[in-house]
């Protein structure tokens, strides 16, 4: 049996530049660079999925606590938990899949590995922002059993300069 | 240096007995303490020759390095015969790298009967350094009736033998002290014993005698433990011998042991005459050998290159070569066909296949990576036929597709670079560098890119990443020249050749211009002084690493022979006989030389205005100082990015370029290209700038040797009539006549000789001769 062509591996300070990389070219929001330096801290969720040694997706989420909301994509990003106040969600703050290697199990393989860090940490739900219009990620969410809150965040990518600015909020119980 | 008590001369003197004490003060390295008596004795005796040596020597190692030769030449040339003063100055002579000197004197020292015998393997060692063969034989041959216990002697004499081509005196050498040694080997002598065995038997070959080396060899048999080396001279003797049979039986070990070695399959067809046979059964054989080895490239390569791009068989075997290699996602598929493309033929049948491939297969195709290095290929494909175009399509669509492989940036910039857009290709290849901060390959290839940008700075810290950097430095530009990284050094000396041309161009335009900018003017001078200065100095510093190369060479004169590796120490030699002729060191002497030629055109520039107009340079002068006493402080903060090495005296190269504009820069010029003449004859370069040096000395008979030996070097390819040599051709002639002082005699020898060797030249007119050489 050879290796699986589907490997996942940590974020280095030496690959930093591949996780920005897949999400500039992914994702049609931006982050600012103290975001990608703090992936590195010890306490960040954070994954780099590898097709036949090629890096190809990337995952980042942290722990929240549900009762700080926050309304825009912005103060989400920006927002660090309290190390006195206790985690009751993994907020998945950035996912992105190379669309040329999209449906081969690679996005499911880095879920899976986010579901397995959130129960370790004695966390029961997995919650995300999707943009209002992006019907096909929503789709996927949905058929790896996420719920889509019936609320919409207004505005909650507006200073992004994304048309239709909404957001919805997808939630994992685990 | 030990003087041995017995045979010494007698001392008669005080001064004698004196010298003698200071001379083991010297030995015990107490330099000072010698010194104090050598004095005493001169001040007695200002005439004492040993003395006088002594303190040169001495006067050497404390660091009063400027009174040494002065003294040393004092000793020698009051008393050459005196065996200890010739001594000495060998001595002062090979320490400061004067390999002839050295040799003369210390040869002096033996000849006029000096009982220290080391003389004569210090002197063996200056022979070799200087290539003096002939020589080399006497002294490693008396060394060795001087001490006959060691091996290494033996073998040093059979090796003087041999750079003398005597071989018969050499393998006779080798082969007394293999009888004498035999019953006295133990296991730790075993590996010196089978180079020596494998040594001699090269020799024998080598002096034309396969049969004997052959017989020798299997007569060895049991004293070579180097199995690979036993068996290519074995196979390769077979081969000279017509015994092409058994050599196959060699090749086919020799392929067990290493079958991606593609000389052997050669050699395995030139035993088995298969080259000549129809071309069915040169496939099949490799189709056979592919069968034993899986694994190896070259079975399944090499019917490619005979096989006619006509031949169908080419096709079907060019597909089952390249295609599962993009389905693996080999990096390397490319370059691995790339020999092929000599044959415009066989690309357009490659080019096919690929294209089919990547239009029909691709998209049926799970995996996504298959599509990405099908568009690498097809990108590096247009590249090799310069369709900068199409490439670009290709490199786009796949960056699009894979924006995380690194390999795409590097062609991506690749593609910018033959499109001349230097820095975007120097941005790409730096994008392509972040993904992954570790991989070298890349970093070293951003930071070259970034130096064709002329981006120095960044190229600098870009390879900075990999070098020691010391505390309080801001980069590891003094790392990279403790580690010789020559291809840094020539990067940023041709980027600071390009920078200075630039602003010399700005300086021009600023002159022309209507308004007058006396600021930026100053500038834009000042720039053109430090670039120049550091490209300058750039290239010198691999001059001079070139220089300890061959300085290196010196300790294994003893080394190798105690080993036991002459073979290796034979390549060695031979390697530093054509360092001069490398492709690094001849790219270093272009950029000199166009340095060089400039300066020369100033420096007559110079001496016409100096005549024309003394009093308005003193005063453009007077302002310059002003100026560069307000610059030094700018200049402090480049210093510390550029300075070579610890406290360097000349970081900017300005002192080397002062010293250089006042000197005689075309004979200066002139030893630079001298080694060139002999290692380098078969090189463009070496003629092309040697017929320039020798058309400005006025050495016209040179020059005109100059254009012919670069007419046969030129011509031994295709026989076209080139316009460097046509343009020469008149250029000479011309000079020729317009120079007064040449001797008639000598203009008419050489005149006469650039007819009868171009002989269009004489019968046509300037013009209607230059026309034919055009090409």
């Amino acid at each position: 049996m050879g290796r699986d062509i589907v490997s996942l591996d940590d974020l280095t300070v030496n690959n930093l530049g591949v996780f920005k990389k897949i999400n500039e070219v992914v994702l049609p929001t931006s982050y600012p660079e103290q975001w990608y330096k703090d992936s590195l801290n010890a306490d960040q969720i954070v994954k780099l999925a590898y097709y036949s040694e090629l890096p190809v997706a990337a995952i980042k989420a942290k722990t929240i606590n549900t009762s700080h909301k926050a309304g825009t994509y912005e103060h989400m990003q920006q927002q660090q938990i309290n190390s006195k106040i206790i985690p009751n969600a993994v907020y998945i703050e950035s996912f992105a899949v190379l669309p040329a290697y999209r449906g081969v199990g690679i996005g499911k393989k880095l879920l899976d590995f986010i579901i397995e860090e959130t129960k370790n940490k004695f966390v029961h739900e997995i919650l995300l922002h999707v943009h209002i219009d992006n019907k096909t990620t929503i789709e996927w969410y949905e058929k790896h059993g996420f719920i889509k809150d019936d609320d919409i965040v207004k505005d909650y990518y507006k200073a992004q300069g994304l048309e239709n600015p909404d957001a919805y909020i997808l939630t994992l119980k685990v | 240096m030990v003087v041995a008590k017995k045979g010494s001369p007698i001392f008669q003197s005080k001064e004698d007995a004196n010298f003698r004490e200071a001379l083991k003060l010297y030995d015990s390295k107490q330099y000072k303490k010698a010194l104090k008596l050598v004095d005493a004795n001169l001040k007695k005796n200002s005439n004492h020759a040993e003395s006088l040596a002594l303190k040169g020597c001495c006067n050497h190692f404390v660091g009063n390095k400027s009174e040494a030769e002065p003294y040393i030449l004092k000793a020698i040339q009051k008393s050459p015969e005196n065996y200890l003063v010739d001594h000495l100055a060998g001595i002062y002579y090979r320490t400061v790298e004067n390999y002839e000197e050295a040799a003369k004197w210390l040869k002096a020292a033996n000849d006029n009967g000096s009982p220290n015998k080391p003389i004569l393997r210090d002197l063996s060692f200056m022979q070799t350094q200087i290539r003096d063969y002939k020589n080399l034989k006497d002294s490693r041959q008396q060394y060795l009736e001087n001490q006959p216990g060691y091996r290494a002697n033996w073998t040093a004499v059979a090796v003087a033998h041999h750079l003398n081509k005597e071989y018969s005196n050499a393998v006779s050498t080798l082969t007394k002290i293999e009888g004498i040694i035999r019953e006295h080997l133990t296991e730790a002598d075993r590996y010196e014993q089978s180079e020596c065995a494998l040594y001699k038997n090269s020799i024998i070959a080598e002096s034309g005698d396969p049969a004997k080396a052959l017989q020798t060899l299997e007569d060895d048999k049991d004293e070579i433990r180097d199995g690979l080396s036993y068996l290519e001279y074995k196979a390769k003797y077979l081969l000279m011998l017509n015994g092409y049979e058994e050599a196959s039986v060699e090749y086919r070990k020799l392929l067990q042991r290493n079958s991606d070695n593609a000389g052997y399959y050669h050699l395995l067809e030139l035993s088995l005459g298969s080259i000549s046979k129809p071309l069915e059964t040169r496939i099949k054989l490799y189709e056979k050998l592919s069968k034993f080895y899986p694994k190896s490239d070259p079975p399944k390569f090499l019917p490619l290159t005979f096989i006619p791009a006509s031949n169908k068989a080419f096709e079907t075997k060019a597909r089952e070569y390249i295609l599962p290699q993009l389905q693996r996602g080999v990096p390397a598929t490319f370059v691995n066909v790339k020999p092929l493309y000599k044959n415009h033929q066989k690309l357009k049948v490659i080019e096919k296949i690929v294209t089919e491939f990547f239009e029909n297969e691709v998209g049926k195709i799970a995996n996504p990576t298959v599509h990405v290095w099908t568009l690498y290929f097809l990108a590096q494909h247009y590249l090799y036929l310069n369709d900068l175009e199409k490439a670009s399509k290709f490199i786009d669509d796949a960056l699009t597709h894979s924006p995380t492989l690194v390999e795409l940036y590097i062609l991506k910039a690749k593609v910018l670079k033959h499109q001349k857009e230097y820095v975007a290709a120097s941005d790409i290849m730096n994008e392509g560098r972040e993904l992954d901060l570790q991989d070298r390959f890349i970093n070293t290839k951003a930071t070259k890119y970034y130096f064709r940008a002329n981006r120095v700075d960044e190229a600098i810290n870009t390879i900075s990443l990999f070098t020691k950097v010391e505390d309080g430095n801001v980069n590891g530009c003094k790392d990279l020249h403790l580690m010789q990284a020559n291809w840094v050094l020539i990067e940023s000396a041709e980027a600071y050749s390009r920078l200075y041309h630039e602003y010399q161009v700005k300086l021009e335009e600023l002159k022309n211009s209507e308004d007058e900018n006396e600021e930026l003017e100053k500038d834009v001078v000042e720039n053109i002084e430090i670039y120049r200065g550091l490209a300058l100095k750039r290239f010198n510093a691999i001059i001079k690493i070139f220089k300890l190369y061959y300085n290196d060479q010196y300790d294994f004169h003893s080394y190798c022979m105690r080993r036991g590796t002459p073979r290796d120490y034979i390549d060695t030699l031979k390697w530093e006989d054509k360092i001069h002729s490398t492709p690094m060191y001849t790219r270093v002497l272009k950029g000199l030389s166009s340095i060089y030629f400039e300066l020369y055109d100033e420096q007559i520039k110079k001496k016409e205005d100096d005549l024309e107009d003394n009093i308005k340079i003193k005063k453009a002068n007077k302002k310059q100082k002003k100026v560069k006493a307000q610059a030094n402080k700018k200049k402090s903060e480049l210093i510390a990015k550029v300075e070579s090495e610890k406290d360097d005296a000349d970081p900017l190269g300005n002192k080397l370029l002062t010293d250089l504009a006042e000197s005689d820069i075309i004979e200066d010029l002139y030893l630079l290209f001298k080694p060139l003449i002999e290692e380098g004859k078969d090189l463009r370069l070496t003629w092309e700038v040697l017929y320039k040096i020798y058309l400005i000395q006025g050495k016209y008979v040179l020059a005109l040797q100059a254009i012919k030996s670069l007419n046969k070097i030129l011509t031994a390819a295709d026989d076209f009539k080139f316009k460097a040599v046509g343009a020469k051709v008149v250029e000479l002639s011309e000079t020729l006549s317009k120079d007064p002082k040449v001797n008639a005699a000598i203009a008419k020898v050489v005149e006469k000789s650039l007819v009868s060797t171009f002989p269009q030249f004489g019968e046509l007119s300037k013009e209607a001769f230059l026309e034919i050489y055009s090409k």
